[in-house]
């Protein structure tokens, strides 16, 4: 009644040429990353670094909060179980495929197996096990990370997001909590090794504070404060007022320039952070009325924004003397600014931000020939470039 | 008797054209059929929208889209993928097969059978339309978060067109599960038991719960984001007293059993295509039944886990429940690769398709487990790690499986088999296109990539994986061209399969391909879950 069936060309093959051309192909890709002209005797080597890179690939970067390196190091043990039953599984699975294929000489039926009690409460109750390990180490961690305790001398920070941008208020370590200094541009500057107390805030819609060296990010929901704290782990940074810079951006859907919305974070050791906060406090209480530059003279260039764009990419001005930028922020409720920086990334000029929809002249000091970078400062991803000649 | 019944109402049928039966028909293979058809258009249409998004993300900078457009397409490519193609093929397969199987000849209600058929293409037609109107489709991603998904910033009509859309679709899925739950209670043939239901039986009767359970919940969510947007409803409004996270919570607990919507049925066909093709009875029968219904109940106590970043959620519960889930779905990877176990396995297309799921679903599932670790959760979250996820599931998951159903169930459709050959190299293209296209995205969303993003800096760092996933994704596009082929010759030429072309254990294979409407003129004895096999080997063989 049974006729065996030709199995057709060698079964197990499709298979296998699928696994072997998949792994060939990302073979190919690393050998084509080693730089051109490297001497043939270098070959191994830099293959051997494109590995390493390929196995760092598979893991978060390196941690450089506290919490964020115990959240490494608890990937790393769900890794390690992860990768044992992939192999385990996919073994089984490749070893029935290729072990029992049906032979021409098959035409009695195998035996028919219904099922096994003691197997299949072992394969039910060794999972349940592991996932019950899995869970109470989870839970451990999450409780290190998602920790709340105030502790004395943390650093206050609100983060607040809004569609497209990030701006960080610090806010006074007394009860009155009142804002000390409000950062307009992109950037949240911490002390490493003390706690820093981070609330988010949303006007509009949901945000999130994304990380991914802090291996981290929370939501910022309008309606609800969030909060968090985390403690940038000091060995990650270098003395001096530059420090340590870390990138940034929203990771929640927030509209159209949502891949935009980026920001970083600078580590700085405390010392050179009260320095900064200092300086800034004073620079703020300082400043006379920016907007008030005086009537421009020579050379006006025009510039709007929106949409999260500038209208034009290019700009020329006159060489050594100054001139004037009108900027028109189009965007409502967005904040933006015009900076300028020369070819080495020195800011040459930084202007005022401001939110749309509104304008500001801003009187440009006089500036050497040659190629700069105009951008914003809010929305780094906003550039163009400014020849002086 | 049954047969002379049937001959004296074929002529009426003769008198209308064929495709005035097709479009008033409430046959349920036919209908089974259309739905099959209807997904697979929007599978094309939603992969057209994947493509867009690949070839935007393949380098740095915006080259050939604004971000509202690209913003669109992951939408809509989403919306079409999951609401139009995989819960409808599913739903297909199950009324194509379910009432063969249990020996029935037709569903309890063919006429509401055919009514949450005809919803779908309207439901469509109704979301891709949003492409016409002022302001474009939905483009808050499909889960159309508020505020963002709110009048405030999405002001065009897209985004009502799309509540309107998944409302109709909803409830198309509501009323094929309550068919589907009368069917499977009321119409089974005399000798079929519960217990002797085939595996896809059980699997459509537990995805029919979840629908019936889930799915009018989001119904409400759909509702209240429609009041909230046309008459200042206020439900996720802050300002108006409303919460934010609410509509989370609500769609939350409608899309992730809806996960389970999708992958069930999936497991149901390869728990048919395995033991077939294997010449052995499922391992563990009845342990695979309990797994099902565990997965099915244990899917209504994860959905927070899609929130642990909100901060508004009782993670260790939630975190718990989602590590527990892995083990029924543990049981069911072990009792397939038993199933194997001392077989005698021909390697044709389905079960050639059934490895493929079997190989990658493991991978989806894998990968899930990290989420459940809450703080890993926190580092992976909405980065192109999940999309991965998501990928190695639906498509290493359910799209292959789907793959196994058309190339196992063509034959009976039709009376004709599909061409072998075709159907091994649109294999190899699909799993070499679409493991490029998804292992990279573990990377890049551990190097934090976010998702949803349209463009990114040159100097991230993402530019060379992006650039292989887009390559993985004109690959897989390639694969689907020699089904489209196989199909259309395969119609036309391909070699007649007769009754049970497979030597297949279950009812469906004990009468003609395709079927005569109402099914059988007679069944063999049902004593066990493999009817068609004990006919051919006798019931003293296999128990």
């Amino acid at each position: 009644m049974t006729t065996p069936r030709r199995s057709g060309p060698s079964p197990a093959l499709v298979l296998l040429i699928s696994a072997v051309a998949t792994a060939a192909v990302f073979l190919g890709i690393l050998v084509l990353q080693v730089p051109a002209g490297t001497p043939a005797a270098d070959y191994p080597s830099q293959i051997s670094d494109q590995l390493a890179n390929v196995w760092a690939s598979f893991f978060p970067p390196v941690a450089t909060t506290e919490q964020g390196r115990r959240t490494h190091d608890l990937y790393t043990l769900v890794f390690i179980i992860a990768a044992f039953v992939f192999i385990l599984v996919e073994g089984l699975i490749v070893f029935a495929v290729v072990r029992y294929r049906r032979k021409p000489t098959d035409t009695e039926l195998p035996p028919q197996i219904h099922g096994n009690n003691a197997l299949e409460i072992l394969w039910t109750a060794i999972p349940t096990a592991i996932v019950a390990l899995l869970f109470v180490l989870s839970w451990q961690t999450l409780n290190v990370v998602d920790a709340r305790e105030a502790s004395p001398g943390e650093v206050r920070i609100q983060a607040t997001a809004a569609r497209f941008q990030w701006t960080f208020q610090y806010i006074s370590s007394d009860d009155n909590q009142t804002v000390v200094y409000d950062q307009l541009t992109p950037e949240m500057v911490v002390p490493a090794g003390r706690t820093v107390h981070l609330a988010l805030y949303s006007p509009d819609v949901i945000h999130a504070f994304y990380v991914p060296q802090f291996l981290f990010k929370r939501d910022v929901v309008p309606g609800k404060l969030n909060v968090f704290d985390f403690n940038v782990d000091p060995a990650m940074v270098p003395p001096g007022p530059e420090g340590a810079t870390f990138k940034g951006q929203c990771a929640e859907l927030c509209g159209a320039q949502h891949w935009a919305m980026q920001f970083t974070v600078r580590a700085l050791e405390p010392k050179e952070f009260d320095a900064w906060l200092q300086a800034q406090i004073d620079a703020q209480s300082a400043k006379p009325s920016p907007a008030a530059s005086g009537a421009p003279t020579g050379v006006v260039l025009e510039l709007s924004a929106k949409e999260i764009a500038y209208d034009k990419t290019t700009l020329e001005a006159p060489a050594d003397e100054p001139f004037a930028i009108k900027f028109s922020n189009n965007d409502a409720g967005v904040t933006h600014n015009v900076a300028i920086r020369d070819a080495s990334g020195t800011e040459a000029f930084t202007g005022e931000i401001f939110p749309g929809v509104d304008s500001r002249t801003y009187a440009v000091p006089a500036l050497p020939a040659g190629s700069y970078t105009f951008l914003c400062t809010v929305h780094p991803n906003m550039t163009g470039t400014l020849t002086v000649k | 008797m049954a047969t002379t019944a049937l001959d004296h109402a074929a002529p009426r049928y003769r008198t209308r054209s064929a495709l005035y039966d097709w479009l008033t028909t409430t046959d349920h293979k036919k209908i089974g059929i259309m739905y099959v058809i209807n997904s697979f258009i929007f599978f094309f249409i939603g992969g057209l929208l994947a493509l867009g998004v690949r070839a935007e993300l393949a380098q740095p900078g915006l080259q050939f889209m604004d971000e509202s457009t690209y913003n669109q397409l992951f939408t809509m490519h989403a919306s079409a993928m999951l609401f139009l193609f995989v819960i409808p093929m599913l739903a297909g397969f199950g009324n194509y097969a379910v009432p063969l199987m249990i020996g029935a000849p037709d569903m309890a209600f063919p006429r509401i059978n055919a009514l949450s058929f005809w919803m779908l293409p309207l439901g469509g037609i109704l979301i891709c339309s949003g492409f016409l109107v002022g302001g474009g489709a939905a483009q808050s991603g499909w889960t159309e978060y508020p505020p963002l998904s709110g009048a405030a910033f999405n002001p065009g009509s897209g985004t009502d067109l799309w509540l309107m859309a998944v409302t109709l679709i909803g409830t198309s899925s509501i009323l094929g599960a309550v068919n589907f739950i009368a069917t499977i209670f009321k119409m089974r043939a005399p000798g079929m038991t519960l217990f002797r239901m085939p595996i896809m039986v059980w699997t459509m009767l537990v995805t029919s719960v979840l629908v019936l359970l889930a799915t009018p919940v989001l119904t409400s969510g759909l509702m209240m984001l429609f009041i909230d947007r046309n008459y200042g409803g206020g439900f996720f409004d802050p300002a108006s007293g409303g919460v934010v996270v609410l509509w989370q919570n609500i769609f939350w607990f409608y899309s992730h059993p809806a996960v389970y919507i999708m992958i069930l049925p999936a497991m149901g066909i390869i728990s048919e295509v395995l033991p077939v093709f294997s010449r052995k009875p499922l391992f563990g029968y009845k342990a695979f039944i309990f797994a099902t219904a565990a997965i099915g109940a244990l899917g209504f106590s994860v959905w927070a886990h899609h929130m642990f970043t909100t901060g508004q959620v009782f993670l260790p519960f939630f975190s718990l429940m989602t590590f527990l889930i892995a083990v029924p779905t543990g049981v069911k990877m072990f009792n397939w690769i038993a199933t194997m176990y001392k077989g005698q396995l021909t390697f044709q297309t389905p079960l050639i398709y059934s490895l493929g799921f079997l190989t990658m679903f493991l991978i989806g599932g894998i990968n899930g487990a990290f989420h459940a670790a809450v703080p890993v959760d926190f580092a992976l979250h909405d980065t192109y790690y999940v999309v991965a996820h998501i990928h190695y599931v639906l498509f290493g998951g359910s799209v292959f499986a789907v793959f196994a159903g058309i190339f196992y169930w063509f034959p009976k459709m039709t009376g004709r088999m599909l061409n072998e050959t075709l159907g091994k190299v649109q294999f190899v293209l699909l799993f070499i296109g679409f493991n490029l296209t998804f292992f990279p995205m573990h990377q890049l969303g551990l190097s934090g990539m976010p998702r949803r993003i349209a463009d990114y800096s040159s100097s991230a760092g993402w530019t060379d994986l992006n650039l292989v996933a887009t390559i993985g994704g004109f690959i897989i596009a390639i694969g689907l061209l020699p089904f489209l082929f196989n199909v259309f010759i395969s119609l036309r030429n391909g070699k007649p399969a007769g009754d049970d072309p497979w030597e297949a254990n279950t009812l469906e294979w004990a009468t003609t391909s395709p079927p005569p409407p109402y099914n059988f003129d007679h069944l063999p004895e049902i004593r066990s879950e493999r009817p068609v096999f004990d006919a051919r080997h006798g019931a003293a063989t296999g128990h």
